[in-house]
């Protein structure tokens, strides 16, 4: 096992084995059957109860779920922009930054664990959080649930869909339920991944080569292409060095205070990259070329060719999905 | 008392019933509580979890040989045993009570299991994936480095060639180190590491980057190569598959115990049901003994029933004999009485006849017409000088007058006669009346006739007028004004005239007062007609007050006794009543007698 240099996209023989049995290859030659690869397409949007879904769709956008009526999810969580904020860091219910740059809630039903520093398991947990957090909405679960029960179209609307009308699990529920369908299928690469080996352009399938082969994939791999693992920013380099210190830099330290996960954070999911500038826990990269030179520095401790990191953005621009039928 | 004992012995058997019932239900309940479903479900997905651990475990070793490069994989076998143990937990099933803590106990300690392994896991992906880049990474990081040697001419080379090697056995030794990371082999990659430090200073500087990459990555596979070969390790040691096993066997006590109880209440609900048919079995038995008996008793019931409705025939026979015997002896004292009536009544008139027949027989013995007689003899002894004798003797000058004064003196004597003699046949009259009236008894209705009451009463007092005489009895009359009735007078005079003769005889023995009878008519209410008589005789004693009126009472010694009876039928024959009432023994008696006042006048 001296010399397993080369990596390539080749099927493996289960799944060649596979696409014969289903006669696929035969019946179909024109459509190729799917790439077995790290990076897995998105699963399909699950279809889920229509009522509950548009009531957290409707909480998503309420703006009574924070202390004084300032904010609701959608206020942060810009689905037409990329499910994040366009700033560096969003606004909380008083007006002042919050410490951390918001991430995307699209696809965010697909990560292994909530927030940067993985803190809570489920979205369920994640609401109950956000919303009594006394940075972002500042509120508590006692206050939301009157202030919804006092709306009408509310009180109507929980019932027809739980029999214990506006409770704050129920509240939790819908949202999560609204999130699990935040999907952004369809991407280039998701139809490239599907067998539609001609949509991506040769550079763009060169980006994702290098991506393979730098080992941007040890990170961010999976369905999501991210979020399934925590990992140490900087793992080859000391990239909090010279930086002034923040203690949301402890990353997952705040939550085991473990040695280990000192600066650990949960991998970030690199779909609709391309628009969720800006980049990182602390929003330090402007740009995807930056982020890309953070990864190569302080995570992968190599240094690409110009032109490898050009291919490399490249190819994270064709994971941007759609979304409500819209490219992102 | 009967009553409420039945009530009890209706209650207990109620709650007998109930009683009965509800064991029966309670035993059916425990007996076919069947817990085996439950028991199978909680192993089903204890199984499940085994397998998805086995599956973790599988998933983490191919991510270790680097045969998978997605951590997926590693993610969901653990959401879906998160979601499968919660469902476990919600899963209930019997565990002996003095074994839940322990069932608990199970259950925290593979969740515990569970967790520890998860984060065990979670840090291997993050070691373990860097680790796997930078092993992956080596040869190429090399090959820059051997590439930049190439470029080298021979004679720069030369000198080199023993950095080249150096450098190729680090990667060599750290590809080693990989499979097996002995601590000799980290000391020689240490070492190898320090040698490439120092052979980079006399490198040229383009070889500068590449080494230090090289030796960065070779550093990084040094330090995470033990932590990763360390979590995989801890991974194997975490007892999840253990603790999965241990409660499929508590499980499998548990239910081993649980079919205990059910195998217990299944015969709990033997013997009971059992003792229940038992029990029904008797009841029937009972049932149909109690059908003979009560089918004896009917049958005696329907003989004595028969023997009695003979008796009562013959009873209902004698006793209509018994009754006509009755009736006839009934009817023969009606007659007595009615003949007793009678005869008092007559006897009261005849009274009246008797004195009338007396004082006109005394006044014929004492009548003026005997001094006629001596008048007419004198005349006789003057037949010839008749005129000369009543002229000029003596005696026959008074003659004359003598004879005028006579006239005058028959003519009231024969007034007198004349008199007594209409009463006589007034009398007589009554006589006749009282025995028609005997006969209205017998069914001829009672004769309404126009009649003043005063002169009745008159007529009655008349009738007794001789008594009352010779018993000096004065007579008081307080007659109101009252208009002509309709009225039966017979009836009313017999009230009257025995009412005035009890009066009467009541006072006979009164010496030391003046004996009075006051008699009344009055009108009370307008309607009612009163007629009242009241003696200072001797009174009625309280005890004979009620017995006055009945059949054949009398306190006389003559025995003429009957009189208030017929007198108070009478009254109610008129649709009126009678009534006695007296202050006591010597206070005399008021007997009045109350009639609907029929005016004859009226618009009848
Ligand atoms: C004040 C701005 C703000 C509002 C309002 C807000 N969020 Fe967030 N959201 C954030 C920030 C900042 C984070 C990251 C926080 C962290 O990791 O600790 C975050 C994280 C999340 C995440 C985790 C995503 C991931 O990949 O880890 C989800 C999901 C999410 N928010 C959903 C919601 C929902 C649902 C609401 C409404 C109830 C909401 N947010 C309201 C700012 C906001
Ligand atoms: C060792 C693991 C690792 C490797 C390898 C890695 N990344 Fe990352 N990447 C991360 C972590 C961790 C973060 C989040 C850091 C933070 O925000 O604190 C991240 C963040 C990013 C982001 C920013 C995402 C955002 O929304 O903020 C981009 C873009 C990115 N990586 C691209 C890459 C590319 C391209 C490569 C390969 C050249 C790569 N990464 C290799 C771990 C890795």
């Amino acid at each position: 096992m001296i010399r397993p240099l080369t990596r390539s996209p080749r099927p493996s023989p289960w799944a060649l084995g596979l696409a014969v049995a289903l006669g696929v290859g035969a019946a179909l030659p024109a459509v190729a059957a799917p790439l077995d690869e790290p990076l897995k397409p998105l699963p399909p949007v699950p279809l889920l109860d229509a009522a509950t879904v548009e009531l957290g769709r409707q909480l998503f956008n309420e703006k009574r779920l924070s202390v004084n009526d300032s904010l609701s999810c959608a206020s942060c969580h810009q689905l037409a922009t990329g499910g994040g904020d366009d700033k560096p860091f969003s606004l909380g219910f008083d007006g002042k930054p919050v410490k951390l740059n918001t991430p995307t809630v699209f696809n965010a039903s697909l990560n292994f664990k909530q927030f940067w520093d993985g803190r809570v398991d489920t979205l369920e947990a994640q609401i109950e959080q956000v919303v009594i957090s006394p940075v972002e909405m500042g509120s508590d679960w006692k206050t939301v649930v009157d202030n919804l029960t006092a709306m009408p179209q509310y009180q109507a609307a929980f019932s027809q869909v739980y029999p214990d009308g506006v409770t704050a699990a129920n509240v939790q529920n819908a949202l999560a339920t609204y999130e699990r369908t935040l999907l952004t299928p369809n991407s280039r690469f998701d139809q490239y991944l599907l067998g539609n080996t001609d949509i991506l352009t040769i550079e763009e399938k060169y980006g994702y080569q290098r991506f393979k082969e730098y080992g941007c994939i040890a990170c961010h791999q999976g369905m999501n292409i991210g979020g399934n693992m925590f990992q140490k920013f900087g793992v080859m380099d000391d990239y909090f060095k010279g930086r002034t210190p923040a203690e949301t830099d402890l990353g997952r330290y705040l939550v085991t205070h473990d040695e280990e996960d000192r600066n650990v954070f949960k991998v970030p999911s690199l779909r609709n990259v391309a628009v969720t500038a800006p980049y990182f826990h602390n929003a330090s990269a402007k740009t995807l070329e930056e982020a890309v030179d953070v990864m190569f520095r302080f995570q992968l401790g190599r240094v690409p060719s110009a032109e490898d990191k050009d291919q490399i953005i490249k190819f994270l621009k064709t994971l941007t999905g759609q979304w409500a039928g819209k490219p992102l | 008392m009967r009553l409420s004992r039945h009530y009890v012995i209706q209650l207990l058997l109620g709650t007998a019933t109930l009683l009965l019932a509800s064991i029966l239900v309670f035993l059916y309940i425990k007996s076919s509580t069947d817990q085996t479903s439950r028991y199978t479900e909680s192993r089903d997905l204890i199984r499940q979890m085994q397998q998805l651990n086995a599956q973790w475990d599988s998933e983490v070793l191919k991510a270790r040989i680097a045969l998978t490069h997605n951590y997926d994989p590693l993610v969901t076998p653990l959401t879906q045993i998160t979601r499968i143990w919660e469902e476990l937990r919600q899963h209930e099933s019997y565990h002996a009570p003095k074994d839940l803590p322990g069932w608990q106990a199970s259950l925290d300690a593979g969740q515990a299991a569970i967790q520890d392994k998860a984060r065990l896991v979670d840090q291997f992906k993050s070691h373990n994936a860097v680790l796997r880049n930078s092993l992956a990474f080596l040869p190429t990081a090399e090959n820059d480095i051997q590439a930049a040697f190439t470029r080298l001419d021979d004679e720069q080379r030369l000198p080199l060639q023993s950095v080249a090697t150096d450098t190729y056995d680090l990667l060599l030794s750290s590809m080693e180190f990989a499979q097996v990371a002995s601590d000799d082999r980290a000391a020689e990659i240490l070492l190898g590491l320090n040698l490439l430090a120092v052979n980079k200073e006399r490198l040229p500087a383009d070889f500068h980057l590449p080494v230090e990459i090289l030796s960065n990555h070779v550093a990084l596979i040094l330090r995470e190569q033990p932590l990763v070969n360390t979590l995989l390790e801890r991974i194997a040691a975490v007892p999840v598959a253990e603790r999965l096993d241990e409660l499929t066997t508590h499980l499998n006590q548990d239910q081993q115990a649980a079919d205990l109880i059910d195998q217990k209440y299944h015969n709990y609900l033997l013997v009971f049901s059992t003792l229940l048919v038992a029990l029904l079995l008797y009841l029937a038995i009972r049932l149909l003994r109690s059908f003979t008996v009560i089918n004896r008793v009917n049958r005696a019931l329907h003989t004595a029933n028969a023997s009695l409705e003979q008796r009562v025939e013959k009873r209902t026979r004698q006793l209509r004999d018994a009754q006509s015997e009755l009736l006839d002896s009934a009817r023969q004292a009606g007659m007595a009485e009615i003949a007793t009536n009678v005869l008092h009544n007559v006897g009261n008139v005849l009274n009246s006849v008797n004195i009338s027949a007396d004082l006109v027989a005394r006044k014929l013995r004492t009548s003026k017409a005997l001094g006629l007689g001596k008048a007419m003899q004198l005349i006789n002894e003057h037949p010839d000088d008749l005129g000369t004798y009543l002229r000029e003797d003596e005696k026959g000058k008074l003659l004359p007058g003598y004879l005028n004064q006579l006239v005058e003196a028959i003519a009231v004597e024969q007034q007198g006669l004349t008199d007594e003699l209409a009463q006589l046949s007034k009398s007589v009259d009554h006589i006749k009346d009282i025995v028609s009236t005997q006969q209205s008894y017998a069914g001829v209705s009672s004769v309404l006739e126009p009649l003043q009451v005063s002169a009745l009463m008159d007529d009655a007092l008349r009738m007794n007028s001789g008594a009352l005489n010779r018993h000096h009895v004065t007579v008081v009359k307080e007659y109101a004004d009252v208009p002509q009735i309709m009225a039966d007078k017979h009836r009313l005079l017999l009230i009257m005239v025995n009412l005035i003769s009890n009066a009467k005889y009541a006072m006979s023995n009164l010496t030391d007062r003046p004996r009075q009878i006051t008699l009344s008519i009055q009108t009370v209410e307008d309607n009612i007609l009163q007629i009242s008589v009241k003696d200072e005789g001797e009174g009625i004693p309280a005890e004979n007050m009620t017995r006055i009126f009945t059949h054949g009472f009398t306190t006389r010694k003559e025995g003429h006794g009957f009189g208030l009876h017929s007198c108070a039928l009478a009254a109610i024959e008129m649709n009126g009543r009678l009534t006695a009432y007296s202050d006591g023994p010597g206070k005399g008696a008021l007997f009045t007698l109350q009639i609907p006042l029929n005016d004859a006048a009226g618009p009848a």
